[in-house]
């Protein structure tokens, strides 16, 4: 039953007049939905559990040995323990994002002369979440979790550090590692909004 | 004698906390059905399904501080609290709930009173109503309350005419303007009257809407415009009065009406044993009630000279007609 759109001038004509099928059209609608279960979601209660991309706070994939070979090779330039973030402090991050102080990071030299991070402060409260400093990270450290309850009591909690980045990323690679990587919550649902990809 | 009045009494008694308690009740019933029509739930906290939410929201009305605005007629302020609460409850009178029966040789109406002109009351106080709302605007010292008032009176004297003239039909064809005798005569003829006088029933509809003040002829609410218009002053219970009295208890009331003149009050199939006429009466009220509600969360708002325009150029000339044609119908066929 389509909806029939109207200007000021157009009436109704005298059947539809006479025996209100306008007011019937839209009474079943609201009727339909009545029927239908709501679609709401009990928030703190339930919650939707977002795609893997989903961009929410920030973490740091840590070493872990599930790192690319390729990372092998800045092993003896990079002070590094098991379970710690993959860092380098390349500054990639910082010059990718287009907020000028939302990063802090600082490094030093160790007397092996190894780089060490000491500091990797990200000021949440001037984020927009574009994802272009996840983009930038050369090894593969920087990430986006599901994390999206980031409100707190102060804004000196709104700034992570590099040991919440750590605890988000190991967090995040335990419940989330092993989906794949996609934008929707499953492939039931991509098809049915963009139907079937035909890979060549 | 003692055992009349105390009869009167209990019914008084049954009615007052029944409909009270109902009035109350619709609350949930409302926001129920206005939830799950835009696809949501509805009040769901509170106990099962929410059920607990109107006394919640009782507590919460009732321990409320309450201001009456500088400038506001105080005398008045409160009058309009009485005018609006009490014609509402009042219709509830002169509705039958089911058949006289008889309890230790003693006869008994479920019914207040049976006066024999007692759709005239009803009439009577729907009008006496509309003072209520107005003298809430004006006493309330604030133009939003007022304009709304005023909106309302302009509603209430357009569609009483309506009214009217629409029941007419129906009061020609029972020859009677008791209640009771109304439905006897359906049950007599065993016939519902909306068969015989179905423009008159959607005319009653459009007529129950606007003097209960639902949409789509709820502006003297308008909440988008008004705030929520002639109420706005009010605060805690005295605010949740006006709603109670004229969203619930009158939508109910004349629902019962309309049960009434036109689906035969409580004839029905005898299946639910003794208690089978009450449970009719309540079934067929209710689900007037629940299309009222329905209409509410699905139908826009007219424009304020619209409503007057439909009741003044379509409405009554139809009613008249209809009581025309009806009254010759009944002069030549009877």
């Amino acid at each position: 039953m389509g909806i029939k759109k109207i200007n000021r001038k157009a009436y109704l004509n005298l059947v539809e007049t006479v025996l209100f099928l306008d007011f019937i059209k839209g009474l079943s609608v609201t009727i339909r939905n009545m029927i239908k279960k709501p679609i709401t979601t009990q928030y703190p209660k339930e919650k939707l559990t977002p795609p893997k991309r989903f961009r929410g706070a920030h973490g740091h994939f840590v070493w872990d040995g599930t790192e690319p070979d390729s990372l092998k090779a800045i092993e003896k330039f990079m002070s590094y323990e098991k379970g710690k973030s993959r860092c380098v402090a390349c500054y990639m991050c910082q010059t990718a994002c287009p907020m000028p102080s939302l990063f802090r990071i600082e490094a030093v030299q160790l007397p092996d002369g190894r780089k060490k991070v000491v500091r990797f402060d990200m000021n949440l409260l001037n984020c927009l979440f574009c994802g272009l400093c996840v983009d930038a990270c050369p090894v593969g450290c920087l990430t986006m979790t599901d994390i999206f309850e980031l409100a707190n009591y102060s804004r000196r909690d709104e700034v992570l550090n590099m040991e919440r980045l750590e605890i988000h990323g190991k967090d995040f690679t335990a419940r989330r590692g092993e989906e794949p990587d996609r934008i929707w919550p499953d492939d039931k649902e991509r098809e049915r909004l963009w139907g079937k990809i035909e890979w060549s | 004698m003692i055992i009349d009045v105390i009869i009167a009494l209990g019914k008084i008694a049954v009615v007052l906390l029944v409909g009270l308690g109902l009035g109350a009740y619709l609350t949930w019933v409302e926001r129920k059905v206005a939830g799950h029509i835009q696809a949501r739930m509805g009040p769901s906290v509170v106990g099962p399904f929410g059920l607990f939410q109107p006394i919640a929201d009782g507590v919460k009305l009732l321990t409320k501080e309450s201001i009456i605005p500088r400038g506001a007629d105080v005398p008045v302020y409160y009058l309009a609290l009485i005018l609006a609460l009490v014609p509402s409850l009042l219709i509830f009178s002169v509705i039958p709930f089911g058949p006289s029966f008889t309890i230790f040789g003693k006869e008994i109406k479920p019914i207040i009173s049976d006066v024999n002109i007692g759709l005239l009351i009803v009439f009577a106080m729907g009008s006496i109503a509309v003072y209520g709302t107005i003298f809430a605007g004006w006493a309330s010292n604030s133009k939003y309350a007022f304009i709304g008032s005023l909106r309302k009176a302009a509603v209430i004297v357009s569609y009483e005419v309506v009214l009217g003239f629409a029941v007419l039909g129906v009061i020609l064809i029972a020859g009677s303007l008791s209640t009771v005798e109304i439905v006897n005569s359906q049950i007599e003829k065993g016939i519902w009257y909306i068969v015989y006088q179905p423009v008159a029933f959607i005319l009653y509809l459009f007529c129950m809407l606007a003097e209960s003040g639902r949409v789509p002829f709820d502006i003297q609410e308008a909440e988008a415009e008004l705030v929520t218009g002639y109420n706005v002053e009010y605060g805690g219970m005295r605010f949740g009065l006006f709603p109670l009295a004229e969203w619930y208890l009158n939508v109910v009331g004349l629902s019962a009406i309309a049960v009434v003149l036109f689906f035969g009050g409580w004839s029905g199939p005898n299946i639910f044993g003794p208690l089978s006429p009450y449970i009719w009466f309540l079934v067929k009220t209710f689900a007037l009630v629940f299309f009222t509600l329905w209409l509410h969360w699905t139908l826009p708002r007219f424009q304020a000279k619209d409503i007057t325009d439909i009741a003044w150029k379509i409405l009554l000339p139809i009613a008249l007609l209809n009581v025309v044609v009806t009254a010759f119908v009944v002069y030549l066929f009877s």
